[in-house]
């Protein structure tokens, strides 16, 4: 144990034996340089002028002041949706942590539940709830909770609550991992030196968890700045977000260059902000966290849970009611008989249902979405895994510059990057075929596993590596057999993020395929301006029960075996 | 092998007939929109011409776009709004289309263009709760009433964008029909439409963005009067919901069919304009969605109850007023930015 301790300085700058950091950063920087950065520079160039060069556009944004004010409200909403997504999954991640393996599996399902049913699905339902006549409303009255109705939707709440909902898996995954990392032994310390439970909390676990927090926070941040479904729908005239303006230039207006200067402020805007960030909190310091991993992982300690640790487990019950809210009244929802949605509905039928098995249009982009979603995992995790790898054994200089550039296909709105591939893929007959609209979600995916491994790898102990290499372990047998099975869970996670990502996506869908290429989503948003039609429930209803299923049984047999 | 090759030979002959065998493909929105257009307009006219007619979804003016400028066009007709084709059109992204290609004569003077052929008129007009304002007392009839909120109390919808917000708002100041665009175009016009919708705005409780919003709103109590779409309101009062429409006022807006530029089929596709304007064809959307018919001549072939859930009758036409396309390609940008600023305040 000492022998290590001592040579833990020297253990993160001498790895690199057998594994060439541009091995790592190839593929993937290649893949940015190709199918990212080209296409998304052609389009943003247009800012400047179609020919001469002009600041005319951003001449235009300040001078109109709503521009400047739709860009605060975004920054504004994405890290209040931050804050309240880091806020909410703590008590979860504690749990998750703490109880046996069933109720930890069934509590996974539960996070990753909001991931399965389409944004579409999601904002409608949560409407109904909490709509003025809506569900919740009418329960406080009955229960004699308010006089008069709650406006809940419609405003800076509901977006919060819409957006929280659906990003906050992004937190919980990574900050469970951190818990799982923290060390039994260094509470059992602080317990028996008398901290109490918030001590406990501030002093140990806060810092100790941070590394899954940032990359959680990361995801949500950058995730949170391009929506604007969920906004338009559940939102005010107050909170219109930027990427609705984009999206509205790009498609709409079909002004292309204003369209393209908004797009460049706000990436100049999230980068400046991420650096800002990372210069006054040390954001690779953050990360850094961990070290040895030698010891029983963490768990209720044998004085079983303290008060804190009580009022954490309610807090966390009630974060799960809040997770499956919109899912549970979205089946009732799936059989009512009206195409107008209501709950509970007036008469139950399975029209929907039969509509989802009869028309072959479903079933064939249901599979379309899942073939595509399946190959972007594969690549992604292969191509994330070597960046996050090739990145941690660069030096410290250069590392935070390429982290950056590796996480800019978030940060850049997803239309300006269909359209800039559509101009791409168009000569090479991809357009129309599932390649290019996988290519697309390659480039959108990958930066997730990238996170993810990246931050599974700042955890990870480099005293076992270098032990195992210095054992005679040639670099491939280390890594398949040391250091793998250590950042599984960030590979895991990185692959689920990936997946949701392709299996959620319109946008590139939208470009880059046609009829016979289309995927669930872009079938659900078809003719969504004037309808919306009720089988997209029931769709959502059916993902969701295989998925639980899928899962349940997963779960039954590893219990048996 | 002699058999097999025999085979290839016979295909290979054959290949050049299949190739030939007319074709081209149709895009637009999906949904029961698309649904609408295959039943009254697709499958007939394939039946008559022999022409088969693929369909695509998705034909947003961008994607339009992307395909005229790097040659790919897949699309021989798309449909649009009034926007897309002004702004297309400025772009130079659709086929001119002249009287001897597709003969437009009998077609509403308002509704004619020369970069595409109307297909249907949809309105956008009142739409209130029969709980809220039964028929036994006062029912809301014009723009005036909707910003009465003494007359008609209870919280409002109206879009998020400012397309016949603006119009419907002078129109309650009243402006007359055929002032609302002039007044609009000076600076203290547009100021006298946003202040009208200011003062509305703590009665709006919704700023709706997609056509069902709207009738989800009324349906579930809500809002008790939305300014919204025919087609969506009737949608909702087929299926039972307690929603009825005041026919007295609306601005009408035109549906188009577009050739865009560079199309692979572009004979057939003018065979397609030509079939769906025709009166007696025109009339059969009508059948599947309530959109009304883009020639007076239609009438005929509709019966008295459709013709009563349709925006375009003679008699209901007196009383509308046409969304000015050309002007709003011209102003749009502009007065949506300060919309949306009255909005946000």
């Amino acid at each position: 144990m000492t022998v290590i301790a001592t040579s833990e300085g020297r253990s993160r700058s001498a790895v690199g034996q057998g594994f060439p950091v541009w091995l790592g950063l190839a593929p993937f920087a290649l893949v940015l340089a190709v199918l990212f950065a080209a296409p998304v520079l052609s389009l943003l160039r247009l800012a400047f002028g179609e020919g001469a060069f002009t600041l005319a556009q951003f001449q235009r944004l300040i001078d109109v002041p709503v521009y400047r004010s739709v860009l605060g409200t975004t920054f504004g909403i994405a890290g209040l949706v931050t804050g309240l997504s880091v806020l909410v999954s703590y008590p979860l991640a504690y749990v998750m942590a703490t109880v046996g393996p069933r109720t930890r599996n069934l509590l996974l399902i539960l996070v990753l539940l909001p991931f399965w049913t389409s944004a579409l699905v999601r904002t409608t339902a949560w409407i109904i709830l909490l709509q003025s006549n809506g569900v919740v409303n009418q329960l406080l009255m009955a229960g004699g909770l308010t006089a008069s109705p709650i406006a809940f939707v419609y405003n800076l709440s509901g977006v919060l609550i819409g957006m929280t909902h659906v990003l906050m898996p992004f937190v919980v995954l990574p900050l469970y991992a951190a818990f799982r990392n923290l060390e039994l032994s260094t509470v059992q310390a602080a317990e028996s030196l008398g901290a109490g439970p918030l001590t406990i909390f501030s002093r140990i676990i806060l810092p100790l968890t941070a590394p899954g927090v940032v990359a959680g926070a990361m995801i949500v941040f950058m995730n949170a700045i391009g929506f604007y479904l969920t906004p338009a729908l559940m939102g005010g005239p107050g909170q219109t977000m930027i990427a609705q303006m984009i999206a509205t230039n790009i498609n709409k207006e079909l002004d292309w260059p204003f369209a393209a200067a908004l797009a460049s402020v706000l990436l100049v805007a999230t980068v400046s902000l991420l650096a800002l960030f990372q210069r006054r909190f040390g954001l690779d310091r953050l990360i850094e966290g961990g070290g040895g991993k030698a010891g029983e992982p963490f768990t209720v300690t044998s004085r079983g849970r303290s008060w804190g640790g009580w009022a954490t487990v309610v807090a966390a019950v009630l974060v799960a009611a809040f997770l499956i809210a919109p899912i549970v009244i979205v089946f009732p929802m799936s059989l009512g008989s009206s195409p107008f949605l209501s709950f509970p509905p007036d008469s139950y039928s399975l029209v929907w249902y039969e509509n989802f098995f009869s028309t072959s249009k479903w079933m064939a982009a249901l599979t379309r979405s899942l073939q595509i979603a399946a190959l972007v995992v594969v690549i992604s995790v292969g191509l994330g895994t070597l960046a996050a790898l090739g990145v941690s054994r660069m030096r410290p200089r250069w590392r935070a510059l390429v982290e950056t550039l590796f996480i800019l296909p978030m940060i850049v709105p997803v239309i300006i990057l269909a359209v800039g591939l559509y101009y791409l893929l168009a000569p090479t007959g991809l357009v129309g075929s599932i390649w290019g609209v996988t290519l697309g979600h390659v480039v959108l995916a990958t930066p997730y596993v990238f996170i993810t491994v990246r931050a599974a790898l700042k955890s990870f102990d480099g005293n076992l590596e270098l032990a195992a290499l210095g054992l005679g372990a040639s670099w491939p047998t280390m890594f398949r057999r040391v250091m793998l099975p250590g950042i599984a869970p960030g590979i895991a996670a990185g692959a689920i993020f990936a997946f949701i990502t392709s299996f959620d996506d319109v946008v590139i869908a939208l470009f880059l395929t046609n009829i016979r290429s289309r995927t669930l989503p872009k079938l659900m948003y078809e003719g969504v301006a004037h309808e919306i039609d009720p089988t997209i429930i029931a769709a959502s209803c059916l993902i969701i029960l295989v998925t639980i299923l899928v899962l349940g049984a997963n779960l039954l047999v590893s219990k048996r075996t | 092998m002699k058999k097999l090759l025999i085979a290839a030979a016979v295909a290979a002959l054959l290949a050049p007939v299949a190739a030939s065998a007319k074709e081209m493909t149709f895009a637009s929105w999906g949904g029961a929109y698309q649904e609408a257009i295959r039943k009254a307009w697709i499958t007939p006219f394939s039946k008559e011409s022999g022409i088969k007619v693929e369909e695509d979804t998705g034909p947003d003016t961008a994607k339009i776009k992307a395909m005229v400028d790097t040659k790919s066009v897949t699309w021989d007709v798309v449909t649009g709004g009034g926007g897309g084709l002004m702004r297309g059109v400025k772009l130079g992204l659709f086929e001119k289309i002249t009287p001897d290609m597709v003969k437009t004569d009998h077609v509403l003077p308002g509704a004619r263009n020369d970069y595409a052929i109307p297909s249907e008129i949809f309105s956008t007009l009142i739409g209130y709760s029969t709980k809220a304002f039964p028929a036994t007392g006062a029912q809301p009839k014009s723009f005036a009433d909707f910003w009465d909120t003494a007359k008609f109390p209870g919280k409002r919808t109206l879009p998020d964008a400012p397309e016949t917000v603006v119009e419907a708002a002078l129109l309650a100041d009243g402006v007359p029909m055929a002032d609302v665009y002039k007044t609009l175009s000076s600076e203290a016009g547009l100021k006298r439409a946003l202040d009208k919708i200011r003062a509305l705005k703590p009665q709006v409780a919704v700023w709706w963005s997609s056509g069902a919003q709207p009738v989800q709103a009324l349906g579930s109590g809500d809002v008790v009067m939305a300014l919204g779409w025919n087609g969506r309101f009737q949608a909702g009062i087929d299926s039972k919901l307690p929603i009825a429409m005041a026919w007295d006022q609306q601005i009408p807006q035109v549906g188009f069919f577009m050739i865009p530029k560079g199309a692979p089929n572009k004979a057939e596709a003018v065979a397609f304009l030509n079939y769906m304007v025709k009166p007696e064809n025109n009339a059969r959307l009508s059948e599947y969605v309530a959109y009304g018919p883009v020639t007076e001549q239609a009438w005929a072939s509709i019966d008295a109850s459709r013709a009563a859930n349709l925006p375009s009758t003679p008699e209901r036409l007196k009383n509308a007023l046409f969304l000015d396309i050309e002007w709003w390609a011209e102003n749009g940008a502009k007065v949506t930015e300060a919309y949306k600023a009255m909005l946000k305040e």
